[in-house]
C-alpha cells in the first residue's frame, strides 16, 4: 500500500535553452521516508533539487509538496522545507553563529533555535569563529544546521556528505536516521554513491541522463539485484556444451573458450544444468553463483541508455 | 480549492508570512549581513575624502581664496560639494550597490535566499532599502563632516572667519535632499545591473565606464537626462550671490529625470529578474 506522497512531481521536465536536462520525472516521496536520490554527476540531481525548491521553472509538469502545487504556493510551502543545495551558502565575513542567525531572522524562527541547531551539528564550540576559517566538513555541518533551523517537515539535501571525512559521513548518516526516527522528518538526499545511500535510505530513485530509471523501496532495488544474479560455469569447451544442451543453455553467454555465464533462476535449475553437463560427458571444473553488488546494479541502471532520453 | 488528494496530516496549506512580515524579516537579515563588510566601511568613510581635500585647500590657501572677506561658508560648501558631486558621489553609489549585492553573490547565497519562505519581491525591496539607507547615511556623514571641518577651520584659522559667520543650514538641507534625489537614478541602474549579472566586476565596470562617458558628454544638450550626470548637476546648481549661498527650493529638471530613471529602471528590472531561473 502506498501512502499519499509528501513530495510528488508529475511529468517534470526542464531544459536549459534548447538542451534538455530532465525528461518526464515522476518522483514519489512518502512521508517519513529517507529518499535516496541517486545518479552519476550531471544526471540532473541538482537541477531536480532546484526545481523542488522553486529556484528553476519547469518546462513542463508540476511539483506538489504536502499535496499543494509549488508553483502556486511557493512561499507558504517553503515554510516547511529546509534545504542544503550543493555547497552551503555561507557568508565568510560572518561567524558561524551569525550565519545561522541571518537565516533565522529571515525565517522568523524563535531566537533559541540558533543555539539549538548549532549544538545539534556539534558546532557550538566554534560558533564564534568566522565561517572563512571553517573546514569543508564544518561548512557542510553549518549548512545543515541552517537547513534544520525551522524544524522543517521536509529536508532536501543535495550531496550533504560532499567534502566530509569518513567520520563525518558516519555522523551525517546517524543524524539523518535520528531526524527520521525521532523527529519524523521526511528527507530527500541526493548522492552519486550508492554505498552512501544504501546504509541510510528507505527508498531510492535512480536518475540517469535526466530520466528516472528506477524508483522504489530499498528492498525493491535489492530484489532487482537478485534478479541479476548469474551462474558462472567453467568447463573444457563452452561452445560444445551449448551445442549439446540447447534448451538449458539457451540464454548462456560464452565469455571465454571454457567459460559460460547464464542467468540464475533457481537452485533446481542450477542442479539440472550441472547434472545435464555431467551426463553429456563434459568436464565441470567450476560452478558458482555471482551476485552483483548493489553498486553493479546501480551502474547497470545508469549505463548510458540514450533511447530513454531521446523521446521528446 | 486544491483538487489534489491529500492525507489529513498535511493537507492544510501552511500559512505564508504577510508581505510586510517578509520584508521586515529580510531587512533584519540583510542588516546583520552588513557587519564587517566593505560596503559598510565605504559608507562610513566615503564622505571624509572630499571633506579632507577641501579642508586642506582652505587650511593652506584659505587666505588667498577668501581675500575678498565676508562669510567663508558659501565658497567652502560649494567647493566641498562640487568635489563630492563630480566624481566621488557617482563612484560611491556604483561601489556601494555593487558591494551590497556582492555579499550574496560571494556567498553563493542567491539559491539559499530564494529557497527561503520570502518572496522575490521582499528580497528585491530589502536590498534596495539597505542601499538607499546607506546612501543617505553617507550623504549625511559627508554634510556633517563638512560642517565640522568648517568649524575646525574656525578654531585653527580664525582669520578665515568661519567662526564669525552663521552656517547656511537651509541651503545645506536643500542640497542634501536634492543631491540624494540626484543619485537615485544611477543607483537604480547600478542595482539592476548588479542583480542581473551577479558579479562584482560587471557592475563596477559598467558604472566606471558610465561615469567617464558622462564627463565626456557634459556639454551635450541632453546631458541632464543621463543619470550619472545628475549629482554634478545638483552640485553646480548652488549659486553664490551677494546675499550668500542660494539654491532653488525645488527639484531641478535633471533631478526629476533621476527620479524617472529610478522608478522606470526598478520596474523594468524587477519584471526582468522576477521570473528568472536561479542557477548559482
Amino acid at each position: 500500500m502506498s501512502a499519499t506522497p509528501l513530495l510528488e512531481t508529475r511529468g517534470l521536465s526542464f531544459r536549459f535553452g534548447k538542451r534538455p536536462i530532465l525528461h518526464d520525472v515522476n518522483l514519489h516521496v512518502e512521508p517519513g521516508s529517507i529518499y535516496g536520490f541517486l545518479g552519476p554527476n550531471g544526471a540532473g540531481k541538482s537541477t531536480t533539487m532546484r526545481l523542488l525548491l522553486g529556484l528553476l521553472r519547469p518546462a513542463a509538469g508540476s511539483i506538489h509538496l504536502f499535496g499543494h502545487d509549488l508553483a502556486r504556493h511557493r512561499v507558504a510551502l517553503l515554510n516547511r522545507v529546509g534545504a542544503l543545495i550543493e555547497n552551503p551558502s555561507l557568508y565568510d565575513h560572518l561567524t558561524g553563529h551569525e550565519n545561522v542567525e541571518a537565516t533565522r531572522r529571515l525565517r522568523g524562527v524563535a531566537a533559541s533555535r540558533t543555539a539549538e541547531v548549532l549544538a545539534l551539528v556539534g558546532l557550538t564550540d566554534n560558533a564564534h569563529r568566522p565561517a572563512r576559517e571553517y573546514s569543508l566538513g564544518m561548512r557542510q555541518r553549518l549548512g545543515l544546521a541552517i537547513a534544520l533551523l525551522s524544524d522543517p517537515d521536509l529536508l532536501l539535501l543535495d550531496e550533504p556528505t560532499n567534502g566530509l571525512d569518513p567520520n563525518g559521513i558516519i555522523e551525517m548518516r546517524e543524524l539523518l536516521r535520528k531526524l527520521r526516527a525521532e523527529h519524523g522528518k521526511t528527507i530527500v538526499v541526493s548522492s552519486h554513491l550508492i554505498g552512501e545511500i544504501e546504509k541510510v535510505a528507505t527508498h531510492v530513485g535512480v536518475i540517469q541522463q535526466g530520466s528516472l530509471v528506477f524508483q522504489g523501496s530499498l528492498r525493491e532495488l535489492q530484489q532487482l539485484q537478485t534478479g541479476r544474479a548469474r551462474l558462472v560455469l567453467e568447463t573444457d569447451s563452452a561452445e560444445t556444451c551449448r551445442n549439446l544442451l540447447p534448451r538449458l543453455l539457451a540464454d548462456a553467454v560464452v565469455t571465454a573458450p571454457g567459460a559460460l555465464w547464464l542467468p540464475w533462476t533457481s537452485n533446481d535449475h542450477t542442479a539440472e544444468v550441472a547434472a545435464a553437463l555431467v551426463a553429456a560427458g563434459q568436464p565441470l571444473y567450476g560452478l558458482r553463483l555471482e551476485q552483483p553488488s548493489l553498486e553493479d546494479t546501480f551502474l547497470h541502471l545508469t549505463e548510458a541508455k540514450p533511447e530513454l532520453v531521446r523521446g521528446e | 480549492m486544491e483538487s489534489t488528494l491529500t492525507s489529513p496530516s498535511f493537507s492544510a496549506l501552511p500559512a505564508a508570512p504577510a508581505a510586510l512580515t517578509q520584508l521586515r524579516r529580510t531587512l533584519a537579515a540583510d542588516a546583520l549581513k552588513l557587519r564587517r563588510t566593505a560596503a559598510l566601511r565605504l559608507t562610513l568613510v566615503s564622505g571624509a575624502l572630499p571633506v579632507l581635500l577641501t579642508f586642506c585647500i582652505y587650511f593652506f590657501k584659505g587666505d588667498i581664496i577668501l581675500k575678498a572677506g565676508g562669510t567663508p561658508w558659501p565658497r567652502f560648501i560649494s567647493t566641498a560639494w562640487q568635489t563630492a558631486g563630480t566624481l566621488l558621489l557617482p563612484l560611491f553609489v556604483v561601489l556601494l550597490t555593487s558591494l551590497v549585492v556582492h555579499i550574496e553573490t560571494k556567498a553563493t547565497a542567491w539559491k539559499h535566499l530564494y529557497a527561503q519562505p520570502v518572496g522575490r519581491g521582499a528580497v528585491f525591496a530589502s536590498k534596495l532599502l539597505v542601499i538607499l539607507v546607506l546612501n543617505a547615511v553617507a550623504l549625511l556623514l559627508f554634510a556633517g563632516l563638512m560642517l565640522s571641518a568648517g568649524a575646525l577651520l574656525g578654531v585653527l584659522k580664525p582669520k578665515l572667519g568661519f567662526q564669525t559667520y552663521a552656517i547656511p543650514f537651509e541651503v545645506v538641507c536643500w542640497m542634501l535632499l536634492r543631491t540624494y534625489v540626484a543619485t537615485l537614478g544611477l543607483l537604480a541602474v547600478q542595482y539592476i545591473v548588479s542583480l542581473y549579472w551577479r558579479s562584482f566586476v560587471v557592475p563596477v565596470g559598467v558604472g566606471m565606464g558610465a561615469v567617464v562617458a558622462t564627463i565626456a558628454l557634459l556639454q551635450w544638450e541632453h546631458a541632464d537626462k543621463i543619470p550619472y550626470a545628475a549629482p554634478l548637476g545638483t552640485a553646480m546648481s548652488m549659486k553664490m550671490t551677494k546675499a550668500g549661498l542660494e539654491v532653488a527650493h525645488e527639484l531641478a529638471k535633471h533631478e526629476w529625470y533621476s527620479l524617472g530613471w529610478f522608478a522606470g529602471v526598478l520596474v523594468v528590472g524587477y519584471l526582468l529578474l522576477y521570473r528568472r531561473n536561479v542557477t548559482n
